[in-house]
């Protein structure tokens, strides 16, 4: 009876590693889906309302879903409490926090931190030019992430359900 | 010397508010925050600029002297002891003043200055761009110049009994005054005090219409006025004069329509239809007297249709708002002297 319930035991954790791990794939896409939809916000607050970054961040943060909320809301907390930083830092800043929440790759990262070099130094139309180039890039960045995800997520499943069966096989 | 000359010419004033609680210093980059704190202390009250030039001194004006601050972060009369700034300096500025968001400043910088809260204006100068023949905004900042905005309530006193007709009614004014002569100052006191009302001359309240074109009678700050205007008091905010005070009679019946600086041939145009309304006008220009306004071509019409019926001219013979006299606006007789 013991050997069962370690043998299960052993089986169904190995599987939720599995899982979590694959997990990991879908969250990355959502956070890119999200991410163009945040600098959408951005867009817009940019644009019709002309509001300065740091209330700028703070409302895109608040509205956005809770995976790329992080971003937004760092940054906009580094713009308020250290006058003297510049948007790019506060960018850079709310990026560190993200890859701590969320895996990227160096590319990823590359991309977010070239939209944060020229955040608010230069006039409106340069600016939403900076947010539609970005939002292109997200987007490829997001088709990349979907195929990893469809090749991988289940692989995880599998890898870690198998792992398990073998070293329930091997402990018997 | 350079104390004796200091002792001579500063008053200090030793105020027992936190220069780091003033919203113009906290509109300063840090390290220029840190240079001017100590030496500039005593000297709050009298603070009127400060101006940060590329590659030249950091330079004060404080009541009507110029001075400088050493690298030590002591005040100096000599310029070629004070600290210079950069360019860094300036971008660094520049940055704190825009929260990081030059786009949203586009209309302010196309006018060359911006209000910060407080209702402080901030003067910036740099190389224009031009796009199909309009200035489309302002790049490559070299001057920035802050303007410390003052609020003296109650400066108004010693004009307002010449400016009330009684039953809440008000004369037509014109007030003519150099720059720098406390004009904006003494508009806004009476502005607030004929809005809220003036019970030792018997004055209800009346509404008033502000047109504000440059933000600095109100000095609003996204919306809301830094400074008391009254009650009763409409401000049309960062709006051209000549389309602002029709638009104001139309849309909020003031009693009496406030606008400062009058100059170019159309705001002339537009006083006078809206003194033809029947609305009570109170407006500004600069100058140093009646005869040197009726040489200019825009605005000597303002004195040839004897519309206004009280004139007062201001200088800084002694010291900023020396009332000079109140003139009667038909004869132009004096009514009383001061000063």
């Amino acid at each position: 009876m013991a050997k069962i319930l370690g043998a299960l035991c052993i089986l169904l954790g190995c599987t939720y590693g599995g899982v979590k791990i694959s997990l990991f794939y879908k969250k990355r896409t959502e956070l890119f889906r999200f991410l163009q939809n945040g600098l959408a916000m951005l867009e817009t607050e940019i644009n019709y309302t002309f509001t300065p970054l740091p209330l700028a961040f703070e409302k895109v943060g608040r509205q956005s879903n809770r995976i790329c909320q992080t971003l937004f809301l760092q940054a906009a907390r580094v713009l308020r409490s250290n006058k003297s930083a510049t948007a790019g830092e506060a960018w850079q800043e709310g990026i560190a926090a993200l890859s701590a929440e969320v895996p990227l790759t160096r590319e990823e990262c590359e991309v977010l931190a070239l939209f944060g070099q020229g955040l608010g130094k230069t006039a409106k139309e340069e600016q939403l030019k900076n947010i539609e180039l970005t939002r292109r890039q997200l987007y490829t960045v997001q088709k990349n992430a979907e195929e990893e995800q469809a090749k991988k997520q289940k692989m995880w499943q599998y890898l870690g359900f198998c792992l398990g069966a073998f070293l329930v096989l091997l402990l018997i | 010397m350079t104390k004796i000359l200091l002792k001579n010419n500063l008053q200090a004033n030793h105020s027992s508010i936190a220069i780091s609680s003033l919203s113009w210093f906290q509109a300063l980059a840090p390290e220029i925050q840190e240079l001017i704190a100590e030496a500039i202390s005593p000297y709050l009250g009298e603070l009127e600029e400060i101006r940060l030039r590329v590659n030249r001194p950091l330079l004060l004006r404080v009541g009507t002297r110029e001075v400088f601050i050493s690298s030590a972060g002591k005040i100096t009369v000599e310029a070629e002891n004070g600290v210079r700034i950069s360019k860094e300096n300036l971008q660094r500025t520049l940055q704190i003043l825009s929260q990081n968001s030059l786009y949203a400043w586009e209309e302010e910088l196309r006018n060359g200055y911006l209000t910060i809260p407080g209702g402080h204006r901030i003067g910036l100068v740099g190389r224009a761009v031009i796009e199909k023949g309009h200035l489309k905004t302002l790049t490559d900042i070299s001057g920035i110049n802050y303007r410390i905005g003052r609020q003296i309530l109650g400066c108004a006193d010693q004009v307002l009994p010449s400016l009330i007709k009684g039953e809440g009614r008000v004369y037509d004014t014109l007030i003519i005054s150099p720059p720098q002569c406390g004009k904006t100052t003494l508009l806004r006191d009476l502005v607030r005090q004929l809005s809220n009302g003036i019970p030792a001359l018997n004055f209800p309240g009346v509404n008033v219409g502000l047109v504000d074109e440059r933000s600095e009678v109100a000095g609003m700050y996204r919306g809301e006025p830094q400074f008391q205007v009254g009650m009763r008091t409409d401000v049309l905010d960062a709006c051209p004069k000549a389309a602002g005070m029709m638009m104001l009679i139309r849309s909020m019946s003031p009693q009496v329509l406030v606008t400062d600086e009058l100059g170019k041939s159309e705001d002339v145009e537009a006083m006078y239809q809206a003194l033809q309304a029947g609305v009570a006008v109170i407006t500004t220009v600069h100058g140093n007297g009646v005869e040197e306004l009726k040489e200019r071509p825009n605005l000597q019409a303002l004195l040839n249709w004897h519309f206004f019926d009280r004139i007062i001219i201001l200088s800084r013979r002694k010291g900023v708002g020396t009332l000079e006299k109140i003139l009667d606006g038909k004869s132009f007789a004096r009514m009383s002297e001061h000063g």
